[in-house]
């Protein structure tokens, strides 16, 4: 079982979201206001008025072959707009 | 232009709810407005002013002075980053130049507020039609930038980064400021002339609230601003000065425009605060989906750390005292 953690702007969420579908995912968790620091800026909430707002952080926990399926899809859209995707081992209890 | 005017527009409630903002975080106040509130404002003040503007444009039609006057705007939306970008080539790549150029092209709603705000406590009338400028003049700054993009660095660009028209011009014209002010705009203008009556039904919500909504809007702009003021030590003292100079330039070209149109001095300031003013809502948005090359820090801490306070403290008092000096009648 993989784990994939995917944190970028909460404006391609939907594109991000779509890219899971498509790969059929089991299922996601989705949360939003996620603030921090990028390379390029502060990530807060109070830009949120501007449509510049915070983070998404998404989960994924699923098999491998899912995450070939959705590997280049995520690529492309982080790749244009920012963000980052990383892929762990999980355990389940 | 007497200091009077300065200190007037200082001690007005909306600039000392900004200051009130910039203060609580310069002073490490645990106060903080949740994130969901000043979006909801700012949808408020645009809804607002679009719904009054519409109803001001019903009643004075698409004659003279409205039309040139929205094709002046127009014009100016285009012209502005053409000048910005010619200047921030010195010293700025194709990518951030027009990013930068975009922002300073298109406008700032709430300035414009501020500015109508300002005409109000000085007694100085202006017209609602002015409200169609504001609106028309967002996305035609977005396509100029995106065309230097394209035309300036075309061969920069990988071919995923290609432009894609349709989603750009999606975004710069039905992105979420502009649609609802136009929208807002169009429902005021046909409930104008359908059933005037609901006018009135509306009246507390566009019309008492609205003054108290923007001093609320301004207190959390003054963190906002505070804090890309506190980060702007990254981008350099020729994005610092262009930041304060370029407005001051735009100003004076659009008091030239204003003056060439005849317009009324209510009427020239709000052009005058439209050509200076720069963008922190549909531009940023739309650029950072479309130029993902441009780094944000420029074009948001320029704009929103240092354009937006310096215009709505200095710059409208300043702009009013051009404004006075080119058009002498009231002077």
């Amino acid at each position: 079982m993989k784990r994939l953690d995917l944190i970028f702007s909460e404006r391609e969420l939907d594109d991000v979201l779509s890219a899971l579908e498509e790969a059929e995912v089991p299922g996601y968790t989705v949360m939003k206001h996620a603030t921090g620091r990028g390379p390029e800026r502060i990530v807060t909430e109070d830009m949120e008025f501007t449509g510049f707002g915070s983070n998404a952080h998404v989960i994924i926990f699923c098999e491998q072959e899912i995450i070939d399926k959705i590997r280049e899809n995520i690529k492309t859209v982080l790749n244009y707009y920012g963000g980052v995707a990383y892929v762990s081992e999980a355990t389940p209890l | 232009m007497g200091q009077n005017l300065f200190i007037q527009n200082a001690l007005s409630p909306p600039i000392l709810f900004f200051f009130l903002g910039a203060i609580a975080y310069a002073l490490k106040s645990d106060f903080e407005i949740p994130a969901p509130l000043p979006k909801l404002f700012s949808l408020y003040l645009l809804l607002a002013i679009g719904f009054r503007g519409g109803i001001e444009l019903q009643k004075s039609g698409f004659g003279y002075p409205v039309l040139p006057t929205v094709i002046a705007a127009i014009f100016m939306s285009l012209l502005i980053p053409l000048i910005c970008f010619l200047v921030l080539r010195l010293k700025f790549d194709v990518f951030n130049a027009a990013a930068i150029s975009a922002a300073y092209g298109s406008i700032s709603a709430v300035t414009f507020i501020t500015a109508e705000s300002f005409l109000e406590s000085q007694n100085i009338p202006f017209d609602g039609f002015m409200v169609a400028a504001l609106a028309l003049m967002e996305s035609p700054a977005i396509i100029i930038g995106l065309l230097l993009v394209k035309f300036g660095a075309s061969k920069d660009r990988p071919i995923k980064r290609k432009m894609k028209w349709g989603s750009i011009l999606h975004e710069s014209m039905l992105n979420g400021s502009v649609y609802l002010l136009l929208g807002s705009l169009l429902i005021g203008f046909l409930t104008s002339a359908i059933d005037p009556s609901d006018i009135k039904k509306m009246e507390p919500f566009t019309g008492e609230l609205f003054y108290g909504a923007e001093c609320f809007f301004l207190l959390d702009m003054g963190i906002v601003a505070a804090q890309r003021l506190a980060r702007l030590n990254k981008t350099g003292a020729f994005l610092v000065m262009f930041s304060i100079f370029m407005p001051i330039v735009n100003a004076i070209l659009g008091s030239v425009v204003a003056r060439f149109l005849n317009l009324d001095p209510g009427n020239a300031l709000l052009f005058v605060v439209l050509c200076a003013s720069a963008s922190y809502l549909a531009v940023p948005t739309a650029m950072r989906m479309t130029v993902p090359e441009a780094r944000p820090s420029y074009y948001i801490s320029t704009t929103l750390g240092l354009t937006f306070p310096f215009n709505i403290i200095i710059g409208i008092p300043v702009y009013m005292g051009l404004v006075n000096t080119m058009i002498p009648s009231i002077g």
